[in-house]
């Protein structure tokens, strides 16, 4: 008996393996993005022993400093140390994008799956909401929302997220009302599955896989925007280590100490560009509806 | 006397076409069904065969209540298939089994065959949870299939082998009535050999009722011991398979066994023409503009599905005497 359920564990794991792991380790882009991404996770997290300073500490005696021993990265104007603060910035982009991302996801799909599951005149209010939300770009939706919010990190987690609130909306209503028309859930119906079954063990299975790849692309989104709404000075405050932050303040020394904004800046585009990198592979990997033609 | 476990009585389906844009709208009704009279007893093994269009799947998603008649009424026992309370509406779904033409779309592409099959028993509570593996691996074995196939997800399997999945689940409620729509269509001949041999045994061995609707009178005749013939949505001939395919009542019956060669019959003249579409059908039979023996009375009178024997049905006006 146990050498029987052995077998079906090493079955279901290798199947896992073939279904999941390598369809993406297939995308050699997305492997790399896969690393970089792995990196800066790394990074964020082990921030307070990787550090050499307090991130917040100034010391003016110390500012505009090139790189050296005692601040590998240099010093911004206040003295403050860019390499300490380059880490806890990596730690509050990721928190804010995911944070921001799984927020708007949370409550897109579960309008989304009320409006395709319930239909009706639930759906068309719905709907309208979302349609007035989608109406305005994800950046103008999150400025306007931090101008009544306030500056803050949660207040910027709260107004990104909710710019992701239609598009998970949509998309999640779209791919119900797809796999509703499907004849195998007719079949169940047919064979007297209650309802809740129905959208549990045959709708659902059948939207997450879109709705994670679209939510991988969305954090890229999200870190892009929180820098941005931060270096225009509507997102987080200062003195937090924020990579927009970070280069807003650095932009009045572009020409005597490049590496304030140089340092952040080249921070948020590699791990831009590897979470892209990351985000086609797994939509190429696991979402069929946009699959390119290979 | 078998007991009657499905009774059409005239039913009619209109499905309404059109309202194309803004300022089109005028719709066009189109006949799917026009006047089905069917009983199915106990035990019966009922072939549906028609060319493409006639009906024959409207006509099982009727019986199966997936859609509702226009007008007529649908009998399962002694109750109308429309108005079902909540306990007979599961009785109904267990007690009978859809084997859909599109085998592969009718499962769940997320789930191993192994939760496939494990579903119905479970819905129902056949039996216990710990004996449901042993009763999924008797059906897959049932079906001919290894038991190594459980693990796998639909998309993994052949065509065949999802077709003889979905009989397996159709088996699974332990139905009394199957119903399938065009299961062999499409296959090998050789796995078409297998699932209707499959099929067969099953309603010798279990007296299952079948309806299996097929375009292929020689499928039909191996299968199943009455046959009902469709054209434009009513069925036009219906009795013992062996009488219809030795002496033909109906003029379109009789073309369809002329175009399907036999060794012990002539080849006489085929079909003529395209199956006219159910949209606005004109006055009179229905097969009057392909009918080889068409006369002026059929193009005024529409005729219904008559008695000719106990047995035997036939919607003509002038039925075939002496069979070619
Ligand atoms: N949902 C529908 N809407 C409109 N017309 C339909 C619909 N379903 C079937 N029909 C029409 O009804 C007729 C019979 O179709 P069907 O029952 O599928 O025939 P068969 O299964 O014998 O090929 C066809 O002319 C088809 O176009
Ligand atoms: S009623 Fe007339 S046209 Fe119709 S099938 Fe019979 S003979 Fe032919
Ligand atoms: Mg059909």
């Amino acid at each position: 008996m146990s050498h029987a359920l052995d077998l079906s564990a090493s079955i279901q794991a290798s199947s896992w393996r073939r279904r999941f792991l390598q369809p993406l380790m297939r995308q050699r882009s997305a492997v790399v993005g896969l690393v970089i991404i792995l990196a800066y996770v790394l990074a964020a997290l082990f921030a307070p022993w990787l550090a050499t300073h307090d991130p917040t500490a100034q010391d003016l005696g110390a500012a505009l400093q090139g790189p050296s021993a005692a601040h590998w990265l240099g010093t911004d104007s206040f003295g403050q140390d860019l390499y300490s603060r380059l880490l806890y910035g990596a730690q509050l982009a990721l928190i804010i994008g995911f944070a921001s991302v799984a927020l708007g996801l949370v409550v897109g799909v579960a309008i989304g799956l009320a409006a395709g599951l319930i239909g009706g005149r639930t759906e068309w209010v719905l709907m309208r909401i979302v349609d007035g939300l989608l109406a305005f770009p994800e950046l103008i939706l999150a400025m306007a929302f931090m101008a009544v919010l306030g500056l803050g990190t949660e207040n910027l987690v709260y107004a990104l997220a909710l710019s992701f609130v239609g598009p998970f909306a949509r998309m999640t209503r779209g791919d119900v009302l797809q796999v509703k028309s499907q004849p195998f859930i007719e079949a169940a119906r047919l064979m007297g599955v209650p309802t809740l079954a129905i959208i549990w063990r045959h709708v659902l299975p059948n939207v997450v896989s879109p709705i994670l790849v679209q939510a991988g692309m969305r954090v890229s989104i999200a870190i892009l925007l929180e820098s941005g709404l931060s270096f225009l000075g509507i997102g987080v405050v200062p003195p937090t280590p924020d990579w927009g932050l970070m280069i807003a303040e650095g932009r009045g020394f572009i020409t005597i100490a490049p590496w304030i904004s140089g340092v952040p800046g080249v921070a948020l585009a590699i791990l831009l560009v590897a979470l892209n990198l990351l985000g086609d592979g797994l939509r190429d990997a696991f979402d069929p509806n946009t699959q390119k033609d290979a | 006397m078998q007991e009657t476990i499905f009774s059409l009585l005239d039913v009619e389906r209109v499905y309404t076409l059109g309202a194309t844009g803004w300022f089109h709208r005028e719709t066009r009704q189109l006949k799917a069904l026009d006047g089905v009279r069917l009983e199915l007893k106990r035990g019966d093994t009922l072939a549906l065969v028609g060319e493409s269009g006639s009906g024959k799947s409207t006509l099982i998603r009727l019986m199966l209540g997936l859609e509702p008649a226009s007008d007529g009424r649908v009998l399962y026992g002694q109750h109308d298939l429309a108005h079902l309370d909540a306990e007979a509406r599961k009785r109904f779904a267990r007690e009978v089994a859809f084997i859909y033409q599109n085998a592969r779309g009718s499962m769940n592409p997320r789930m191993r065959i192994a939760d496939i099959l494990a579903e119905p028993i479970r819905l129902h509570r056949l039996c216990e949870e710990q004996a449901i593996p042993a009763r999924v691996e008797a059906l897959i074995a049932r079906v001919g299939l290894p038991a190594g196939l459980l693990q796998r997800f639909p998309g993994e399997l052949s065509g065949g082998q999802v077709r003889r999945i979905a009989i397996a689940r159709a088996l699974a409620a332990e139905p009394t009535v199957i119903m399938a729509d065009e299961s062999v269509a499409g296959l090998d001949v050789s796995v078409q050999a297998q699932v209707l041999n499959l099929l067969r045994d099953l309603c010798r061995e279990s007296g299952i009722t079948l309806v299996f609707i097929t375009h292929d009178l020689g499928v039909a005749s191996y299968l199943c011991e009455k046959i009902a013939v469709l054209y434009l949505g009513r069925i036009v001939e219906q009795g013992p398979t062996h009488d219809i395919l030795s002496a033909p009542r109906h003029p379109y019956t009789k073309a369809l066994l002329q175009a399907f060669p036999r060794f012990d019959a002539p080849l006489c003249a085929s079909l003529k023409g395209e199956i006219p579409s159910p949209v606005n059908l004109p006055k009179g039979c229905r097969f009057a503009g392909r009918c080889a023996q068409v006369q002026p009375a059929c193009l005024e009178v529409d005729p219904p599905l008559t008695l000719l024997t106990p047995e035997r049905q036939v919607a003509c006006l002038f039925p075939v005497v002496n069979p070619c």
